[in-house]
């Protein structure tokens, strides 16, 4: 069966970091004046070059926006449905996006960055699979490829055999603190992504690691074993589908993107905001926090997560909060950072954090200094 | 000075240290699974030969080594003893490092040290066929060697893990006449059971075991045979340790320090007990031994002292010994012999007692060891051995800080020839450090046997 790829490009993306500027939303008259050129063709060049040929078929917009590339690339038979028009705005990627969907595509390959992944998300949800090739200035979303030539790696393996299907997080960048040095990322949503086990992973794999539902039915299991073994503690679970898996063990529901609190196995409240979280904290004699790794660069508690707050945070204690991840995300971030917003809070973590990342089974990872400086 | 103390073939231990006979109070014993009473020598010749069940449950100081043993020893035995000039000058120490090379042998581990005696003594009982569980295929390697020398048909268990992790060692047991099949397997309920349970498992030594025992005791001509943990395996293995403290002696010197890797704690056993028994015997009080595991699968660091089944599926005798609980499934590290949830009853009890202790160490640590070792003394050793290697240099770094001169042996268990692939993952930064969570996992619900 032929697979059927809605492909489109930010003719903008990245053209604010080649100048200088951290971003160019908003900025794009700037980085013209800055001599800023479109880039972005040239990355998706690279990967659909490595897809010439392959049994798949492109539904793309017209002009920058995806037929000079594909034309380019020497990629035939695709059929333009979105008519660019000039310039371009994020409207256009969600307009793009909405006609794809309408088509039934299999899957939207965009080349951009946080801001175009934001857009695609934002129009189809996790309804389709979402793959990013890097072209931004930032790409904090899970959804983005290590390179472009893994993005092409990863659709010719769509191809052929199963799909290895994942989570994927969009986050949000504050773009004016971002240009002062200040790096703050928010959890958006979580979109549906693919990824390559073999490509990710190496030369060396080893089973467990291969999939990520498995991975994630051994946190959730291990974990609903421990609150189950520990009823005077009362679990504020944070965002996230990994998490999440601890609340099916239970059969209980669970907001996606914030926290709920769980006793004993049983959901005390759900969708807590800062204000109703110490409520609760202040009446539990012992409380514990488990959070998600969130965003390509593996933030631990990104100082956008309102809710849980440094002050919440020292209530809870460091001791009391446990981070949680599969292998396949911790292979793909060597270094996790730590971002309370509190920088004497950030240094009490230490050097290494013990991650939960199967049934009874965890991975001591390294914390890095969080700066947006290169 | 002396790079390399060689023994004599005639100098070759001919009986086998057995520290039982020091202990100041016997061993618990091991129950039998069903009834949970002692168990008996009889509720154990179903799967194990009289000789090797008397050794088991002996308290004679001594063994003679029969001399068909001593003569297929002799084919690499007496092994070397190096002082690792070399690492000590990489390391700007002190410290005077000395390691025992076991990776001479022909299964190129200390494995064959008990895998030929344990062939022997089936053979004499009349057994056509020995089934057994590997790891990393280091012990079913030897298995598969000793057994072709007595003419017995081996079948041997490999993780699955490891069995597409290192084909080769799979190519050595077949070069050596034996058959080799990835466990779980569906040949044995055992296997059927967890392939059921999970079709992807991994697997695990605890399952290989399962199943191992069970193929021995559903053939009538069939015996299992175990290759670490069990008292006469650590028996068998004190040749390494004798003759240490010979090549030592005829230096003039005695180990102030003695360090072995930690699976099921044969090779440690086999390293240390000589200098423990001195130890507990008054005649070097002070010498310190360690032994070292993975922070993936700590047995002696963070498991429970208490008794404890031996396998998964719990066909064993139950044991007194460290543990992480018989369910536990350590993750897929490199250094697969080292993936035991229990130890050595004898070893779990000269820790407990405070005779010996245990550290344990990350998985890219250790690497970093085997590197620095490889780079300095040539020898690429094995990823189990590779932890002895980094807690010998972390010793030596302390003599560097201190000043202090100290004598430090460490058995280096195997060589890593097969291992390249690890070796290559380590390089490709594609390591995780697993770890063992171990107070979530106490709080969770604990699954030992229960023992009244
Ligand atoms: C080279 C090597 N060292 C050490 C071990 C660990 O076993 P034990 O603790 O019984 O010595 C193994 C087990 O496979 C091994 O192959």
């Amino acid at each position: 069966m032929t697979v059927t790829i809605g492909f489109l490009v930010n003719p903008i993306a990245g053209m604010g970091g080649a100048v200088g500027l951290k971003g160019t939303d908003g900025l794009l008259a700037e980085a013209i004046k800055r001599g800023a050129r479109p880039e972005a063709g040239n990355r998706a060049l690279v990967a659909l070059r490595k897809l010439k040929g392959a049994p798949l078929r492109f539904l793309s917009c017209s002009g920058p926006m995806g037929e000079d590339a594909l034309n380019v690339a020497g990629i035939t038979g695709f059929e333009v449905v979105y008519q660019t028009p000039h310039p371009t705005t994020s409207e256009d990627t969600r307009r793009a996006c909405a006609v794809f969907e309408v088509h039934g595509v299999d899957l939207i390959l965009f080349c951009g960055g946080d801001g175009t992944a934001r857009d695609v998300y934002d129009t189809v949800l996790d309804r389709i699979p979402i793959l990013g090739i890097p072209a931004g200035v930032k790409m904090y979303s899970a959804v983005f490829a290590t390179t472009p030539e893994s993005a092409a790696a990863i659709i010719l393996n769509l191809s052929q055999s199963v799909r290895h299907m994942r989570d994927a997080e969009i986050v949000d960048v504050d773009e004016e603190a971002y240009r002062d040095g200040d790096l703050r990322t928010r959890l958006h949503g979580y979109a549906q992504s693919l990824y390559l086990p073999g490509l990710v992973q190496g030369t060396k794999q080893v089973l467990e690691d291969q999939d990520e539902d498995r991975a994630k039915e051994g946190i959730g299991r291990f974990l609903a074993e421990v609150i189950l073994g520990t009823p005077d503690i009362l679990y504020l679970i944070g965002p996230g589908s990994t998490t999440g898996a601890i609340a099916r063990e239970f059969g209980i529901p669970k907001t996606i993107l914030g926290f709920d609190a769980v006793k004993q196995g049983r959901l005390v409240a759900s969708d807590l905001n800062e204000e109703e979280i110490i409520r609760l904290l202040e009446r539990e004699k012992k409380s514990r926090l488990i959070v998600s790794i969130i965003g390509a660069q593996g933030s631990v508690l990104g100082r956008g997560t309102r809710q849980v707050s440094p002050r919440v945070i020292r209530m809870i204690g460091i001791e009391n909060i446990i981070v949680v991840a599969t292998p396949h995300k911790l292979s793909e971030t060597p270094v996790l950072f730590v971002d309370t917003g509190d920088e004497a809070l950030d240094k009490a973590f230490g050097p290494h954090i013990s991650v939960i990342s199967g049934y009874q089974i965890a991975q001591r990872k390294r914390i890095g200094v969080l700066t947006t400086k290169e | 000075m002396q790079t390399k103390i060689i023994l004599d073939e005639e100098e070759m231990p001919k009986r086998w240290y057995n520290i039982q006979g020091d202990l100041p109070s016997p061993l618990d014993p091991p129950l039998n699974p069903q009834t949970k009473n002692p168990a008996t020598p009889s509720d154990l010749a179903a799967i194990f030969p009289m000789e090797l069940i008397r050794q088991e449950m002996s308290a004679d100081r001594y063994i003679d080594i029969p001399g068909e043993v001593q003569d297929v020893l002799r084919l690499w035995r007496p092994t070397p003893l190096y002082r690792a000039t070399r690492l000590e000058r990489a390391l700007k120490t002190p410290a005077k490092i000395y390691y025992k090379w076991e990776g001479v042998s022909p299964a190129g581990s200390h494995k064959p040290n008990t895998a030929v005696p344990q062939a022997y003594y089936n053979m004499k009982e009349g057994v056509e066929r020995i089934a057994t569980e590997t790891g990393a295929g280091q012990w079913g390697s030897a298995l598969a060697f000793a057994t072709m020398l007595y003419d017995i048909q081996c079948s041997i268990y490999m993780v699955r893990s490891s069995y597409t992790q290192k084909p080769y060692r799979k190519s050595m047991m077949n070069v050596w006449g034996a058959e080799c099949i990835p466990s779980p397997s569906t040949k044995t309920n055992a296997g059927r059971a967890m392939l059921e349970k999970d079709p992807d498992t991994p697997g695990s030594l605890g399952v290989a075991i399962s199943e191992a025992v069970e193929d021995a005791a559903t053939h009538s001509n069939t015996h299992y045979s175990l290759g670490s943990v069990l008292n006469h395996v650590c028996l068998h293995q004190t040749i390494i340790g004798l003759e240490c403290r010979a090549q030592l002696a005829s230096v003039e010197s005695y180990p102030d320090i003695v360090i072995g890797c930690v699976g099921g704690g044969s090779n440690f056993a086999g390293v240390s007990f000589p200098f423990a028994g001195d130890k507990l015997i008054g005649k070097h009080p002070e010498v310190e031994i360690i032994g070292v595991e993975p922070a993936s699968c700590p047995t002696l660091t963070k498991g429970l002292y208490a008794y404890d089944y031996g396998d998964e599926a719990g066909l064993t005798p139950i044991m007194k010994m460290y543990t992480l609980g018989h369910d536990f499934i350590p993750p897929s590290i490199h250094a697969g012999g080292l993936r035991y949830h229990g130890d050595s009853p004898i070893v779990s009890r000269l820790v407990h007692d405070g005779v010996m202790r245990a550290v344990s160490y990350h998985q890219s640590e250790v690497f970093d060891a085997a590197q620095t070792f490889a780079r300095s003394e040539g020898f690429i050793v094995a990823p189990e051995t590779s932890h002895a290697v980094k807690a010998a240099i972390d010793e030596a770094l302390k003599c560097r800080k201190s000043g202090e001169e100290k004598t430090i042996l460490f058995n280096a268990s195997g060589h890593g020839d097969f291992d390249m692939s690890a070796y290559d993952a380590y390089y490709a930064g594609n390591l995780s450090d697993y770890e063992y969570p171990d107070s979530l996992i106490r709080e969770a619900l604990s699954r030992l046997p229960k023992v009244p």
